[in-house]
């Protein structure tokens, strides 16, 4: 591949990883924290690319000039295979000619996933392909903070099902809490799940309450909910995979949150 | 491309004064794959609207965005040594006998914070730098799975616990230096690719600063083509390999060994998250999954497609095969010391 192809694919790729992190939509992908990491990545190879693409400009003109092509013909890892293909004197230039390796290529499909695709944040299908919820079985050992005394506690789903698996002073019973997610079918029940992400969307992990309560035939996979209900306790057993079931009484679609991930 | 390599090469070798005609290049097939990916957006976009497809897109492109940051902290190491560390002095730094040399190589991994992206680069620069293969390469296995981030990941991760943390150190440790070992007793340089121990050109001329550039770009070119191809595999696999059966193993532990060492192959998780899967996998027994977080880190998809992509393919499908034997071995070790 010609190193101007790579230049361009490296910019391209740069872009790519300025554009999630500057609209926001790397939180599909990854966690908050790593945004100015991405900034950062984009930014060096755009430089990169830039500093290569100087040098090229510079060399081929000091070429046309008839100066003694010196370092600037092979790149100085020493990785050009075609030995004599870079020889002075070679009428098309060092940097001209074809590498030998085809594996740059593959750096186009990042970059037209990302500006032409654009994959959505993880969903049902995800939630449907691990029958496990996620319930953290080292938080039963440090205890849990008491609610707050409003009315309608609002709580992450993981919250939710580990209070309900792991705390014995049942301090969700007869508490109304309200849960934000969106709606996975399985069969004939209806959940309400989130995936919990630790590091990137590859290490996605359900989890999710089964609704009962209400008719929710009305409501499609994936759609956002915001729903309210009391727990049945106990409900969240080794039997029941540790998947509670939440009473509903009121649910609303809403517009899916900006980082749809939890943990 | 190979056809257009060759194209390219014999059109290229006349001389300049042939009238000027139509050349194909790697750069105009770049443009006609650009405009043909803008003029079927709609169609590409619909093809992969079935949910595994859409499910296996996110997560190849959360792969690929996860891993570049530590790509370029590689490449940049990297370019960092081959412009500004003196040809030798790593060699003169480290103990002159290679099995001596190899455990330091090994400690020294708790140095290189990063995943094992990080690592293929720098350890192919050391290799150029003058520094035995066998130190190197142990450097490559224990930089990802010892250094201070994935042991405080771990130790987070395994609250109830604690002795993951001594277990998964030595372990890795250990899969590392025993590599380096063997490398030194029955490796044969032939393997690696010539172009990965080549020398240095002379770097007379040449500003610090541009070979610094120059050499950083050429790596993050050629190791992040490889990195996006293991990322295309892992993402196949992650919508593939079925989590429910992992649940159903249960106390069968020679089995479970076997399998969660498969699937930290398949799934190539970055060694800073491995250990939060490992501890969501609670109806595994603790050796199983230890031997998921040794293995991770030394063999996986993604770090396979690096290695071979910086050493070349004959000495990846030689290294892979013993690196998971041995990893599962040293794996095992340690749990029955630490567990």
């Amino acid at each position: 591949m010609r190193r101007e192809t790579q230049n361009v694919l490296l910019v391209l790729l740069g872009g790519a990883l300025l554009k999630l992190a500057l609209t926001g939509t790397y939180l599909r992908y990854v966690k908050e924290s790593l945004q100015p990491w991405l900034v950062g990545t984009g930014a060096v190879m755009i430089l990169l690319a830039v500093v290569g693409i100087a040098r090229d400009l510079r060399g081929g003109r000091e070429q046309g000039e008839g100066v003694a092509e010196g370092v600037a013909g092979g790149p100085p890892g020493g990785d050009s295979p075609e030995g004599g293909h870079t020889e002075s004197g070679h009428p098309e230039g060092a940097h001209h000619h074809e590498h030998g390796s085809r594996s740059p290529w593959m750096l186009l499909l990042p970059v037209l996933a990302v500006f032409l695709i654009s994959p959505p944040a993880l969903g049902a299908d995800t939630v449907n392909r691990s029958d496990r919820n996620a319930a953290q079985e080292s938080r039963a050992g440090s205890g849990f903070a008491p609610l707050p005394p409003d009315e309608v506690v609002p709580l992450t789903i993981t919250e939710f099902v580990t209070r309900t698996a792991w705390d014995d002073s049942g301090s969700l019973d007869d508490r109304t809490v309200r849960l934000t997610g969106f709606v996975v079918r399985k069969e004939q029940n209806v959940y309400l799940a989130r995936l919990a992400i630790s590091c990137c969307a590859a290490d996605a992990a359900p989890v999710k309450a089964l609704m009962v309560g209400q008719d929710f035939s009305a409501l499609p996979d994936d759609q956002w909910v915001e729903a309210t209900g009391r727990v049945v306790p106990g409900s969240a057993t080794k039997d029941t995979a540790y998947v509670p079931t939440f009473t509903v009484s009121g649910v609303t679609p809403v517009i899916p949150p900006e980082d749809t991930y939890e943990g | 491309m190979s056809e257009v390599t060759i194209t390219g090469e014999i059109r290229g070798s006349r001389p300049r004064r042939t009238p000027p005609r139509l050349r194909i290049t790697s750069l105009e097939v770049l443009c006609v794959l650009l405009v043909a990916a803008l003029v079927f957006q709609d169609r590409l976009v619909a093809a992969l609207d079935v949910p595994v497809l859409r499910t296996a897109s996110t997560v190849f492109v959360a792969i690929c965005v996860q891993a570049l940051p530590f790509l370029v902290f590689g490449v940049l190491i990297s370019g960092a040594i081959a412009a500004f560390v003196p040809a030798g002095a790593l060699r003169r730094l480290l103990p002159r006998n290679t099995a001596l040399a190899v455990p330091v190589a090994g400690v020294a991994g708790v140095a290189l914070p990063g995943c094992e992206c990080a690592s293929v680069p720098v350890a192919r620069r050391l290799m150029q730098q003058g520094v035995a293969p066998a130190v190197a390469l142990s450097f490559l296995l224990a930089a990802p799975a010892v250094n201070p981030i994935v042991l405080v990941s771990t130790a987070v991760a395994f609250r109830d616990a604690p002795m993951m943390v001594p277990a998964r150190f030595v372990g890795s440790l250990f899969t590392a230096v025993v590599m380096g070992w063997l490398w030194t007793r029955f490796g044969k340089a032939g393997w690696i690719a010539e172009r990965a121990l080549r020398r240095l050109p002379d770097r007379a001329g040449a500003s610090r600063w541009s070979v610094f550039a120059e050499t950083a770009r050429h790596d993050l070119v050629e190791a992040g083509g490889f990195l996006v191809l293991g990322g295309v595999f892992a993402a196949a696999f992650n919508v593939l390999v079925p989590a429910a059966w992992l649940e159903t193993l249960g106390a069968q532990v020679v089995l479970a060994v076997l399998v969660m060492a498969l699937v930290a192959v398949v799934l190539a998780l970055c060694s800073e998250a491995d250990a939060f899967v490992a501890m969501s996998m609670t109806a595994l027994p603790l050796l199983p999954r230890l031997v998921f977080l040794v293995v991770g880190p030394a063999v996986d998809v993604k770090l396979v497609a690096l290695q071979a992509g910086a050493f070349g393919r004959s000495f990846a499908a030689r290294f892979a095969p013993v690196t998971f034997v041995v990893a599962i071995g040293c794996a095992v070790a340690a749990g029955a010391v630490f567990l």
